[in-house]
C-alpha cells in the first residue's frame, strides 16, 4: 500500500489549470523529487498535498484515509509535514517555540505537552545547529537560519511524509551537499519514510532522490528513477533546454 | 512541581502592582473613585488583550460584551429582587453576564471568526450598534428607557449593604476581573492555547500546517475574553451605577479607549494592559484637571504618535531592555 495516493487531481485559478489532471503514488520510505520549471506547478501541487488547497478535481489518499476534503490542520495529524520556499518561521517566537509548536500540534501532538515539546525542540535545534540562536524570535534569523528552523519544525511535526519546497535554493554548493547529507541522515535515524522534496536544483536531486517527477506546464511529463528521468530527452527539452550533463554538474 | 510553578512567576509583578493600588485606594478614601477608574481600564485592557492581544485580530464591536454583561446583572437584580435571594443575586447576576457575554460572543464568533484581519475588524464595527438597536426597537429589557434598579436592590439587601456593594463591592469585583483576566492570560501563554495563538498570529496559514485548528483557537480565546468584558460589565456598570440605559453601555468609545491601552501597553504581552491602563487612565485624569475641555484634543495626536514611534508597547521595549537578565522571568 503507497503512503500517499493522488488520482487524477486537477487546480485551476481562473482561467490558469495550475495543475492539471495529475496523478502518482509515494511509496513508504522513499525519497523522490518533484522538479521542473518555474511556473510548472510544483508549489501548488504541495499545497493541495497538505491542505492550503484543495482540489477541483481527483482524489487524494493518505494511507487509506480520503483526505481529499481534509482542512490542512488535519492532515498534519496525520503525518503530512512541510517547509515553505519563502521560510515562514513564527516571527516573534523564539527559535525554540516556533520548533516546539511543530512538536506540540503535529502528528504526534496529542500526546506531547508543552514541556515535552520544548525538550524535543532542544534537541531538533541542536541537530541543525543552531543552539546560539536558540531563544531569538525567530524573525530576526537569516534566511538560511530560517529555513533551517523550518525544517526543523516540520521535522518535529514527527511526520511521516515530509514535504519540503525548494529548501536548498539559494544554498551554495557545500551548503548543498551537507543538507543533502543532513536529510538521509534524518530520513534513515528519524524514521521518516519519505523527504518528497521540490527542487531544481541538480545537485540536490541527483544526491538524494530515488525518484523524479517532471512536471511540465501543470502536468506530469515523466515520473521515473532519477538517472533515468535526468537522462530522458523529453525532461532535456522542456527544463531549460540544456544538454545532460549540465543537469549532473 | 517547584519548576512547575515557576512557569507562573510573572504573575508575582502583576498581583504587586493590584496589590499598590488597591492599598493606595484603601489607605486615601479621597483617592477611591479615580483608583477605580485605573482598575476599570486595567481589567478592560487585560480582558481585551486576551484576545486582540494574542490574535492579532481587532474586535470593534468588544464593548457589546460589557452591555450585555451589564444586562446580565441588571436583569437579576431587576426581575429576581423580590425572591428572597438575599446577595445570591449578585452571584446570579454575575452568572447571567457571562452566559449573555457568551451567547452573544458565539453568535458572533460563528460569522465573523472565519474572516481574516480586516474583515474580521470591519465586520465586528456593526455588531455594537446593532445589538444597541436590536435592544431598543424589539424593546427587549425595556427597551431603550433602560432599567433603574436601585430600589431594587436595596429591597433585595437592605439600604446599608445595596450602598456598600455600589460604593465598594462593584470596584473591589472589577479588581477581581483584572487578577482573574491576567491568570487566564498567563494560563494560556503557557499552555497550548497560548502556543496556537501566537502561531496564528503570525501566520494563519502556517499554522494551519502544523496541524493547529486555527478557528477552535480564535473561539477560546474570544469567548474568555467576552466573559470577563461581561463580568466587567456586571461589576463596574451594573452593581456600581444600578441603572442601565442601552445607548450607555453599547458605547464605541470603549472599544477605543481599550485598543489605546493595549497598544500604549504592548499587545499580546502579561504586564502591557496594567501599564497602558495606568499611563491612559492617569493621563486622562490630570489633563482633565488641567485642561478641562480640551483633554481629548490634546491627548488623541500624543496617543497616535507614542503609538507609530513605540509599536511594541511600553512592556515589548522593557522585554527587549531585560533580555538575558534575571528580571526577564517575571517581565513577559
Ligand atoms: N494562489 C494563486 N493564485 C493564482 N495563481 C496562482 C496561485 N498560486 C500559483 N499560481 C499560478 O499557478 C502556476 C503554478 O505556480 P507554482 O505552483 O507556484 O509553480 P512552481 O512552484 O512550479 O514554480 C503559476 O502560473 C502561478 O502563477
Ligand atoms: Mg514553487
Amino acid at each position: 500500500m503507497p503512503l500517499l495516493k493522488v488520482r487524477n487531481v486537477t487546480k485551476r485559478f481562473g482561467g490558469l489549470v495550475a495543475v492539471d489532471d495529475i496523478s502518482f503514488e509515494i511509496r513508504h520510505g522513499e525519497t523522490m523529487a518533484i522538479v521542473g520549471p518555474n511556473g510548472a506547478g510544483k508549489t501548488t501541487m504541495f499545497n493541495l498535498i497538505n491542505g492550503v488547497f484543495l482540489a477541483d478535481e481527483g482524489q487524494m489518499i493518505f494511507e487509506d484515509v480520503d483526505v481529499t476534503h481534509f482542512p490542512s490542520y488535519r492532515r498534519a495529524h496525520l503525518g503530512i509535514g512541510r517547509t515553505f520556499q519563502i521560510p515562514r518561521p513564527f516571527a516573534s517566537a523564539t527559535v525554540r517555540e516556533n520548533i516546539a509548536i511543530g512538536g506540540m500540534f503535529g502528528a504526534a501532538g496529542s500526546e506531547v505537552n508543552v514541556d515535552e515539546a520544548l525538550e524535543m525542540a532542544d534537541h531538533y535545534i541542536e541537530l541543525i545547529g543552531l543552539t546560539p540562536h536558540r531563544d531569538k524570535p525567530a524573525g530576526g534569523l537569516t534566511p538560511i537560519e530560517k529555513k533551517m528552523v523550518e525544517i526543523a519544525r516540520a521535522l518535529a511535526m514527527k511526520p511521516r511524509l515530509l514535504l519540503m519546497d525548494e529548501a536548498m535554493a539559494g544554498m551554495n554548493p557545500t551548503d548543498i551537499d551537507k543538507m543533502v547529507e543532513f536529510l538521509k541522515d534524518i530520513r534513515d535515524k528519524e524514521g521518516i519514510a519519505i523527504v518528497a522534496m521540490v527542487e531544481h536544483i541538480m545537485r540536490a536531486v541527483a544526491g538524494l532522490a530515488e525518484r523524479v517527477l517532471v512536471m511540465h506546464q501543470g502536468a506530469k511529463l515523466v515520473d521515473e528513477p532519477t538517472q533515468e528521468a535526468l537522462s530522458d530527452p523529453k525532461v532535456i527539452e522542456v527544463y531549460l533546454g540544456k544538454p545532460a550533463e549540465e543537469f549532473h554538474a | 512541581m517547584m519548576r512547575h510553578l515557576q512557569k507562573y512567576s510573572p504573575i508575582l509583578p502583576v498581583l504587586l502592582a493590584y496589590g499598590v493600588l488597591l492599598g493606595i485606594g484603601l489607605a486615601y478614601p479621597g483617592k477611591w473613585q479615580l483608583i477605580a477608574q485605573l482598575a476599570f481600564y486595567c481589567a478592560l485592557g487585560q480582558a481585551f488583550n486576551l484576545f486582540m492581544g494574542m490574535t492579532g485580530y481587532v474586535d470593534f464591536g468588544y464593548v457589546a460584551f460589557l452591555g450585555v454583561g451589564t444586562y446580565g446583572m441588571a436583569v437579576s437584580i431587576y426581575f429576581l429582587y423580590d425572591k428572597g435571594l438575599g446577595i445570591g443575586l449578585i452571584f446570579i447576576g454575575l452568572a447571567l453576564a457571562a452566559v449573555f457575554s457568551t451567547g452573544l460572543s458565539l453568535a458572533v464568533g460563528a460569522v465573523a471568526l472565519r474572516l481574516r484581519g480586516a474583515y474580521f475588524a470591519i465586520a465586528t464595527i456593526g455588531v455594537n450598534e446593532g445589538f444597541r438597536y436590536f435592544v431598543e426597537g424589539a424593546r427587549i429589557w425595556n427597551g431603550a428607557d433602560g432599567m433603574i434598579f436601585s430600589r431594587h436592590l436595596r429591597k433585595a439587601v437592605g439600604r446599608e449593604t445595596a450602598m456598600t456593594l455600589s460604593t465598594q463591592w462593584a470596584d473591589i469585583l472589577v479588581f477581581g476581573v483584572a487578577v482573574l483576566a491576567a491568570i487566564l492570560t498567563l494560563v494560556y501563554m503557557r499552555n497550548k492555547v497560548g502556543y496556537a495563538l501566537t502561531a496564528l498570529r503570525e501566520d494563519e496559514d502556517a499554522a494551519k500546517v502544523m496541524g493547529i485548528n486555527v478557528t477552535k483557537f480564535k473561539i477560546i480565546a474570544f469567548i474568555t475574553s467576552a466573559v470577563l468584558a461581561g463580568l466587567l460589565g456586571a461589576s463596574a456598570w451594573a452593581l456600581k451605577l444600578t441603572y442601565v440605559y442601552p445607548e450607555d453601555v453599547f458605547e464605541i468609545h470603549y472599544t477605543v479607549e481599550a485598543i489605546i491601552i493595549v497598544l500604549l501597553g504592548g499587545a499580546g504581552t502579561l504586564l502591557g494592559p496594567i501599564v497602558g491602563a495606568l499611563i491612559y487612565g492617569a493621563s486622562k485624569y490630570f489633563l482633565a484637571i488641567v485642561l478641562p475641555g480640551f483633554q481629548l484634543l490634546i491627548f488623541a495626536p500624543i496617543i497616535i504618535v507614542i503609538i507609530v514611534l513605540f509599536p511594541e508597547g511600553t512592556v515589548g521595549i522593557l522585554k527587549k531592555k531585560i533580555r538575558g537578565t534575571a528580571l526577564e522571568k517575571f517581565i513577559i
